[in-house]
């Protein structure tokens, strides 16, 4: 088990820069997603872990040794590719048993080997079988075995499970992340699926344009997003720029602000008020996230005040669990609301009028 | 419309397209074979007139004149030789043609391969006559580095045949050896380097045996072509060579023995058959191996 230790990697690709300047460390026995969109750099950057590109600068080590000049054979790395990369024309057995021929382990140790890893994954009863004989979710439980078998110092998966179907996916994350904790390796996950990063991951590293935009944990980084690109990647959100004004008798620990993008219908802009924050003391106007589900919607209007308004519906789907309603404050400006399901017992309809609300703490400044 | 009548229309169709070709097949492929079987069972009086009267006579004559079973013999060590070389050699220049990192370069190799296809195979094997022979390019050269005295007889034997097959044949292997290296998964290659095998040994562990196909439908092609040439032999190896195709066509154009020619040409299409047979069977198990 060992530590990932990126120090200031760039990768080009002609005049095109797939990665800049990129720092970040994983540490031992940790669960690490690497999540952006697509096009962002994840597969490069974790293939210059593995060593099959080199970066244009920067140094990787792990455990604490660089490896920066060490091709993939002697890097000591289990990897999971997205499309499985079983060798089509060996049994489970022989796939999982490559790596520790290489190593020339003895042959009853490697039968020992190959059944632990085989049953750690629940495929014991598969082992004579070809690859092209098991299913998608089989064929990634026997790359992962494969991986793994070699007691790796670290183990590193390129979307694992983006060719599963969505049940199966969601068995294969809770599998992934029990046997993950049950080896104790450094693990790096390379996913655009928000939600796998954020259900599976000790620590997050959220990449955009070849650069690192945050590093954090699932709640760092959907609570508290460090820009812009974070919020709107990870999640849906309303974002919201708003002035400081200087009001009178507003409660301790509460500053104003007010939103020219949402007005009332007298045209007036909307009153915000939000939980002060070192990342607002001095600034004058300020990017805020609102999440959806942070609203509350109700028939009545509750009282006057800031952080509420009276919205048209203009627009509701129905997601099971969930439902997310678009709609417009009456002088202009959309809000996006998540509400869960058992909230209405009769759907609210298009052109219903409904009164939005949220706490002071809801509105998250980014800088 | 149901169902059934629906299926009906579709294969009426698929046999109206298909009718031309079997035609032409029928025609021009399985009617002169089936000729060539009958004539092959006739018999012959002295002045070579095909009598119609049947026989075996002539299989029993290329299966027990000690001449005609060396020629067979002689013919299929010089086919499996020619291939056995050109799968060699046609690897390499495949890896080279899949594997370039340029796409120009990837281009130009397969100009540079494919263009001799588009000379005729008489001008491709004179050139070999201009190279080997007595006062040819290669004799010329050793005897100005004073490597040998006398000119080398380079020309008119098996060693010219096979020389000058490789040649003419190598590309037939290269292609379907780039074809089935260039449908290997990249990937393949990064798990088996991930898991601590070195680049020969990825070689030889996943390249090599994903290539198999490759190397077999190559393989099918250039024994096929080089067991039943007879241009080439006949310009670089001359009419004495013992060799199938050769006596086929001596039997034929000049002694006048049909039926005799016949048996021989199937004699051959047997062998060749048995050897694609085989080789055939091979690259089915290892498919169904890998794709069920
Ligand atoms: N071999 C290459 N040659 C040129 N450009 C490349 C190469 N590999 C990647 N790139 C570019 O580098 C950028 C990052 O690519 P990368 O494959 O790392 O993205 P990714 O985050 O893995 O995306 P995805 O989620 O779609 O897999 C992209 O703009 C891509 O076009
Ligand atoms: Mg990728």
């Amino acid at each position: 088990m060992s530590n990932i230790t990126i120090q200031q990697v760039s990768r080009e690709f002609g005049a095109n820069t797939a990665l800049k300047q990129v720092n970040l460390e994983v540490r031992e026995g940790e669960f690490f997603s690497l999540l952006g969109p697509s096009g962002c750099g994840k597969t490069t950057l974790l293939n210059i872990i593995a060593g099959f590109l080199e970066p244009t600068t920067g140094e990787v080590l792990i455990g604490g040794r660089e490896v920066t000049d060490l091709p993939p054979y002697r890097r000591d790395i289990g990897m999971v590719f997205q499309n499985y990369a079983l060798f089509p024309h060996l049994s489970v057995f022989e796939n999982v048993a490559y790596g520790l021929k290489v190593r020339k382990m003895p042959r009853a140790d490697i039968r020992k080997r190959v059944e632990e890893s085989l049953a750690s994954v629940r495929l014991e009863s598969f082992a004579a079988r070809m690859p092209h004989q098991l299913s998608g979710g089989q064929q990634q439980r026997v790359a992962i075995a494969r991986a793994l078998a070699i007691k790796p110092k670290v183990l590193l998966l390129d979307e694992p499970l983006s060719n599963l179907d969505a049940k199966l996916r969601k068995e294969m994350q809770s599998e992934l992340r029990s046997l993950q904790q049950s080896v104790g390796i450094t693990t790096v996950l390379v996913t655009h699926d928000q939600e796998e990063a954020l259900s599976l991951s000790d620590r997050i590293g959220i990449l955009g344009n070849g650069e690192l935009q945050q590093l954090g944990s699932p709640l760092d980084v959907y609570r508290r997003p460090a820009n812009r690109f974070v919020a709107e990647f990870i999640g849906q959100v309303n974002l919201i720029e708003a002035k400081a004004v200087s009001a009178s008798g507003s409660p301790a620990g509460v500053l104003t602000y007010q939103t020219a993008q949402y007005r009332l219908a007298s045209g007036q802009p909307l009153s915000l008020s939000a939980a002060s924050d070192p990342a607002l003391t001095g600034k004058e106007s300020v990017l805020f996230m609102l999440r959806p589900e942070r609203i509350q919607l109700s028939p009545e209007h509750a009282s006057e005040g800031t952080n509420q308004t009276e919205i048209q519906i203009t627009d509701v789907s129905y997601a099971g669990n969930f439902l997310r309603i678009a709609g417009t404050l009456p002088g202009g400006g959309e809000l996006v609301i998540q509400a869960p399901d058992p909230s209405f017992t009769v759907l609210p309809e298009p052109g219903q009028t409904l009164y939005a609300r949220w706490a002071p703490e809801d509105l998250v400044p980014l800088v | 419309m149901t169902k059934t009548k629906k299926k009906y229309r579709r294969n009426m169709f698929s046999w109206i397209l298909l009718t031309p070709s079997l035609l032409f097949m029928g025609i021009f492929l399985i009617l002169p074979f089936l000729l060539l079987l009958i004539l092959s069972f006739h018999d012959v009086d002295k002045y070579m007139n095909t009598l119609s009267t049947f026989s075996l006579s002539q299989y029993i004559e290329v299966f027990t004149s000690p001449f005609y079973l060396g020629t067979i013999r002689s013919t299929l060590w010089v086919a499996l030789l020619t291939t056995v070389i050109c799968i060699v050699l046609a690897y390499p220049a495949a890896y080279l043609l899949v594997r370039s990192p340029n796409q120009g370069t990837r281009t130009m190799f397969y100009i540079l391969l494919v263009s001799p296809l588009l000379t005729s195979v008489v001008i491709r094997t004179f050139a070999w006559i201009v190279i080997l022979a007595q006062n040819g390019l290669v004799n010329e050269v050793l005897m100005k580095l004073h490597l040998i005295n006398q000119p080398l007889t380079l020309l008119w034997n098996m060693n010219a045949v096979i020389i000058a097959y490789v040649q003419v044949m190598l590309p037939f292997a290269v292609l379907p050896i780039a074809t089935s290296l260039g449908e290997i998964a990249p990937n393949l290659r990064q798990a088996s380097m991930i898991l601590g095998a070195g680049r020969l040994r990825t070689f030889v562990k996943v390249t090599l045996p994903l290539t198999i196909p490759g190397m077999i439908s190559g393989a099918v092609i250039v024994f096929s072509l080089a067991a039943g040439s007879y241009i080439t032999p006949l310009l670089v190896g001359g009419r004495l060579q013992p060799f199938l195709p050769l006596s086929i066509y001596q039997q034929v154009m000049q002694v006048s023995n049909l039926p005799l020619g016949a048996a021989m040409s199937l004699t051959l299409l047997l062998f060749v058959g048995i050897v694609v047979g085989v080789l055939g069977w091979i690259l089915k198990r290892w498919e169904g191996r890998m794709n069920g």
